[in-house]
């Protein structure tokens, strides 16, 4: 009997958040206007799409290829300061997107940014500068992330490894990543679905240029602030369609690649 | 260890309390296009003041706060930041027609850095080689369909178009680009130079060169609660203290006045951005 409260009140949680959120997207629907939304460019909606699920894989691979060993180094070793740097990991999550896009539109003007445009490529205002706000707003939760991964390997593994001739690197891709594998793709899902939906460092740094830099949270933005709602809200049902259809294959991969694995 | 509820409930209900329990007798919801941010500040300082009348001030861009309008059902004053929204304000039944009026007038104009590194003086320089523009979106920042109206009349369309490198997302984001130096030039209100004396400089527009004078106009939603109240504001916005704030703050308030920058524009009325607008952009 107690063990079924016990369950009835984890589902009732649970069912709490989801009736909300269902309600969220279910009233969307009242404001849909097929007369007016009829007018929606279709390529320039494929454009969108294109461009924001691009730039939202490439900041996230980067972002995740930074997280790992940083994550790893967080996980296993003390150094001083260490306290600080963590936190100060935490910058983008305290400081609000579009201040993050002030600070770097900033920092674009200082002689390592302009030294950086003037050798390497255009960023601000231009397609680079989405995959860069976007990486800056998730680095600190991917590496976050991929830390609690390492936190919850027991060590000892590595330990064994070493004891046994192999060397911190091939402990760390024999071993260490393996095991971490499931938890590191999580975390890249995750960021991957943060850098889709990011708009306030996007629309300072790469500013809200048609066909050049509308990605869909902008286009969003741009329906609503043209007092065009239902077409806003197509853009918020195709943004929250594709985003679920990509989040919930992969979640199935990946459980199914760990499933496999401990069978 | 005993547990602090004392401390706890004053911090819980009774520091609230205090602070924000204190009955407001009137007030009303203020949706502010954010081209005028600057003096309205002071404006509603001056008129809590003076009447006790608590402003919830929404500042924004015109749309998006027609958009907020629209699905919160609640407004007792809108101010956009130019007639094509009272329009489209008045066609989706949002707001109270004839209500609107005329607060002030704006004048096009080129913005530049202080020390304007591209020597920027006229319209055609817009067009010259390796000058970087920014512009507002034209389709949603009334001031980025303005500058689209501006180049099209003046036949700059095609030529300055390839040289803008951004579309900002609202009349003070069209300002920050030439005041963080991200562009050489934008186009502009000659208020802007009053909103950042220090950085920008405004390169006057000739006569001939502008097609329409824009203003600023302020109505009624319809989802007004007390309309009389409403209308005092707007009264007093209006009024001769009101606009004394606007003309510290470089607003032209009388039309003869801003005509004088342009004796044969027209005053207020709609543009399309026309089709070529959009091949260019694809083009680009």
């Amino acid at each position: 009997m107690k063990n079924k409260t016990f369950n009835f009140l984890l589902f009732f949680f649970l069912g709490f958040i989801i009736v909300f959120f269902l309600i969220l997207i279910i009233e969307l629907f009242g404001y849909l206007n097929f007369t007016t939304t009829k007018n929606l460019n279709f390529s320039r909606i494929f454009w969108s799409i294109r461009l924001t699920i691009t730039t939202a894989t490439i900041s996230s691979l980067i972002a995740t290829f930074f997280a790992i060993p940083i994550g790893y180094l967080l996980s296993r070793y003390s150094f001083p300061l260490k306290n600080f740097i963590s936190s100060l990991l935490y910058l983008p999550i305290i400081i609000s997107p579009i201040a993050l896009g002030a600070m770097l539109l900033i920092f674009f003007n200082t002689p390592i940014g302009t030294f950086f445009e003037k050798y390497f490529f255009r960023v601000v205002f231009e397609v680079p500068a989405i995959v860069f706000a976007q990486f800056v707003i998730i680095i600190g939760m991917c590496i976050n992330l991929t830390k609690s991964v390492f936190d919850y390997i027991n060590p000892e593994y590595e330990n064994i490894s070493k004891t046994l001739g192999a060397t911190s690197f091939q402990t760390f891709f024999y071993i260490t990543l393996p095991m971490a594998k499931k938890g590191i793709i999580s975390a890249f899902l995750l960021t991957w679905a943060r850098a889709m939906g990011e708009f306030g460092a996007t629309v300072t740094l790469a500013g809200a240029t048609t066909f050049k830099t509308e990605t869909l949270p902008v286009a969003i933005y741009l329906s609503f602030a043209s007092a065009e709602i239902s077409t806003g809200i197509t853009f918020i049902l195709i943004t929250l369609f594709i985003g679920m259809t990509i989040l919930i294959i992969l979640h199935s991969l990946n459980n199914k690649l760990f499933y496999d694995k401990n069978t | 260890m005993r547990t602090p509820i004392k401390q706890i409930l004053i911090f819980t209900f009774i520091l609230p309390m205090i602070l924000y329990g204190k009955p407001q007798k009137k007030e009303l919801n203020f949706f502010c296009g954010s081209a005028v941010k600057v003096p309205m500040e002071e404006i509603i300082q001056k008129y809590q003041q003076k009447t006790g009348v608590k402003i919830n001030v929404i500042y924004g861009g015109s749309g998006t706060l027609l958009s907020q309008i629209e699905l919160s059902k609640k407004g007792d004053v809108y101010l956009a930041g130019s007639p094509d929204y009272i329009i489209i304000g008045e066609n989706k039944k949002l707001l109270i027609k004839n209500t609107d009026k005329i607060v002030s007038y704006l004048v096009p104009a080129i913005i530049v850095p202080k020390n304007n590194p591209k020597n920027i003086n006229s319209l055609q320089d817009l067009g010259k080689e390796n000058v970087r523009i920014g512009i507002g979106n034209p389709e949603t920042v009334c001031l980025g369909l303005y500058s689209a109206e501006l180049l099209e009349y003046n036949n700059l369309l095609e030529k300055v178009m390839s040289n803008i490198v951004v579309f900002a997302k609202s009349c003070e984001d069209t300002a920050m680009l030439v005041v963080l130096n991200k562009v050489d030039a934008i186009i502009g209100w000659d208020v802007f130079e009053t909103w950042n004396p220090n950085e920008v400089k405004w390169i006057k527009l000739t006569e001939p060169e502008i097609p329409r004078i824009s203003y600023i106009p302020i109505a009624i939603p319809i989802f007004v609660k007390e309309k009389k109240l409403a209308q005092d504001f707007i009264n007093y916005i209006l009024s001769k203290e009101g606009q004394d704030v606007f003309k510290r703050w470089g607003y032209i308030s009388k039309a003869d006045e801003a005509l004088k920058f342009a004796p044969k524009a027209t005053i207020g009325g709609e543009y399309k951005l026309p089709k070529k607008f959009y091949d260019i952009l694809k083009n680009k």
